[in-house]
């Protein structure tokens, strides 16, 4: 028997909206989880999205892309790959599945309630193949990552990193439960699939993807493969959410939901992979910098997306343009000068070659930042490595949970937003940050940063107090993942400096 | 007297930090404890003949030397910029 075209059948088989005889439409969408913005439910049955998939083409699809990572998995296992590489790519494998396993995995809870409280029955079946994807990105990551632990005890915060109260852990949680777990499916969905997936996450596992080929690690670069493709499918969910919102007079609440989720997702983008790509990617095989990739595809690619689904572009596009050049670098020196803070082993990545990559990359490098490096260097090549941690703590924005800091050296100008409530003071790193803030402060202000909860008495008074609310016991405080060798290159460069000048 | 948390940017550091003074500090002495912390650790030495001065964040004047933390008037956590005068 001929079977029909999936063209033929599948807008008919996935229409499953119906009338509900024994409860209300309120009982079985309340608005907290269902919210349609004002919206009558024939305009959202009119989602189309443009990836469509039937459920037997998921399964055979993804059971392909399972049985190509984990042969290559297992082909290459016995390589030694990890042994061999080097504490730059070591850093990043620490931090990208120390970050993103658990986060994949949460993220299959806000798919599973667009699955049940979406009004639209495509969004309803792209949905349940989004929740399988992040379960099976949440699973493979981490089976992947557990392969390394045997080399490196680093890797167990691939598992235990959500669970803890570590400060970058509760910056990355509190913007995803922000956009992701604590709003209606369809906000989540907006949030979630737009200025998260859509906007950074698909496009920068392409780029991860490519690096993790040229650095010979071909395990990971089949797996991020694997995800990437499933990004792209189900990041299309909020496309067709916006259309229906614009297009029925709620551009506004989309554009502001959009707003929030990409300022929050750029935030931990430009700290996490803009250390990881400006930084932490070897020298040898780092081509575009986190700016060209921001330029091109998200100020870009991304920018001309919104405009096509009838939005504007963010409000603080011009502030954004000026971030991509500037946060990640001073966040680059916080993570290494508070190493200890971090489980993984963080490198500086200032040797006299990298730096000027990044003088090249960012001009005017060397005389902001760098000016910062000199001093951590100078204490290094001096012995007084006690003077390469600052005492004082840093100063925590209370929107992304991240260093509130500006610019360095020669052009040094200090940044800083705030908001006075009932006698407390809130910091922002930014101008958006604090946006998101004022637009709801009483979402946001219960929340303590780590240095708040120092303050408030949360955290005991002994250094030891701090380390063990974060979960870290002495073995988990990260140390220099080249132990200080990185500052070597100075001394030849004097050398080499000292041979020229007498001939 | 009490411990007063304050936001520090001292200049040539990449962003604020946090010290814990006295409210009866001066301005001098709460210049003092911030460059204690951060100078020869984030930022080189300032020239011998430098006077450093403070000033509330976005401000244009400096604040008195003398003036204590609890006359300033801040309020806890206030963000103040150390920077080299002239």
């Amino acid at each position: 028997m001929a079977l029909l075209q999936m063209d033929d059948w599948y807008d008919l088989a996935r229409d499953t909206n119906w009338t509900p005889s024994y409860v209300t439409e309120d009982e079985l969408y309340p608005a907290p989880l269902a919210d349609s913005h004002g919206i009558p439910v024939e305009a959202w049955e009119t989602f189309d999205e443009p990836y469509k998939s039937t459920y037997r083409d998921y399964v055979k699809a993804q059971r392909d892309k399972d049985v190509g990572a984990y042969s290559v998995k297992a082909a290459l296992a016995r390589a030694e790959f990890f042994k061999n590489a080097s504490p730059h790519w070591k850093a990043l494998l620490a931090l990208h599945f120390s970050a993103v396993c658990w986060a994949e995995f949460h993220s299959a809870s806000a798919f599973a309630r667009m699955t049940r409280f979406s009004r639209s029955p495509g969004m309803r079946n792209m949905a349940t193949m989004g929740t399988l994807d992040e379960i099976r990105h949440g699973q493979i990551q981490i089976y992947f990552a557990y392969e390394f632990l045997k080399h490196d005890a680093v890797f167990d915060w691939c598992h235990k990193s959500s669970k803890t109260e570590n400060w970058i852990i509760i910056s990355l949680r509190h913007a995803l439960d922000d956009i992701a777990h604590t709003r209606d499916s369809n906000s989540a969905a907006i949030m979630l699939n737009m200025g998260l997936e859509l906007a950074f996450t698909n496009l920068q596992f392409v780029a991860l993807s490519a690096d993790a080929a040229k650095c010979g690690d071909h395990s990971f670069a089949t797996m991020l493969q694997s995800i990437q493709s499933d990004e792209a499918r189900h990041a299309q969910i909020g496309e067709p959410i916006v259309r229906i919102m614009v297009e029925n007079g709620k551009k506004e609440e989309a554009q502001q939901l959009v707003e929030i989720a990409f300022w929050r997702m750029w935030k931990q983008f430009s700290a996490l992979s803009g250390i990881g790509m400006d930084y932490y990617t070897p020298l040898e095989h780092r081509e575009n910098s986190l700016k060209d990739f921001m330029e091109e595809w998200v100020i870009g690619q991304f920018g001309r997306t919104m405009e096509a689904l009838g939005l504007d572009l963010p409000w603080y596009w011009d502030i954004l343009k000026e971030d991509i050049s500037s946060f990640h670098h001073a966040n680059q020196i916080g993570v290494y000068v508070y190493r200890a803070t971090e489980w993984w082993r963080p490198i500086a990545c200032t040797s006299p070659a990298e730096r000027e990559w990044l003088e090249e990359k960012y001009p005017g490098w060397n005389e902001t930042y760098g000016k910062c490096w000199d001093v951590i260097a100078n204490n290094i090549r001096n012995g007084d490595f006690e003077k390469t941690t600052p005492v004082a703590p840093p100063l925590i924005c209370n929107m992304c949970g991240l260093e509130v800091v500006g610019k360095a050296g020669e052009d040094w100008h200090p940044v800083d937003h705030h908001v006075d409530i009932d006698d407390r003071r809130y910091h922002f790193c930014s101008e958006p940050c604090k946006w998101i803030f004022e637009l709801e402060p009483e979402r946001y202000k219960g929340h303590a940063s780590i240095i708040d909860r120092v303050f408030d008495g949360t955290i005991g008074p002994d250094p030891d107090d701090f380390y063990n609310y974060m979960g870290q016991s002495p073995a988990e405080r990260g140390t220099d993942g080249y132990e200080y060798r990185w500052v070597d290159g100075y001394d030849q460069d004097q050398e080499e400096e000292k041979r020229y000048a007498t001939g | 007297m009490a411990q007063f948390p304050l936001a520090v940017n001292v200049q040539g550091d990449y962003g604020y930090k946090v010290i814990v003074v006295e409210d009866d500090n001066t301005i001098e002495e709460v210049i003092q404890v911030a460059v204690d912390q951060i100078v020869g650790v984030l930022v080189a030495p300032f020239p011998a003949d430098v006077t450093l001065r403070a000033r509330v964040h976005g401000a244009k004047q400096p604040l008195d030397n003398n003036l204590t933390v609890s006359d300033a008037g801040f309020i806890q956590m206030e963000a103040l910029q150390i920077y080299a005068e002239g």
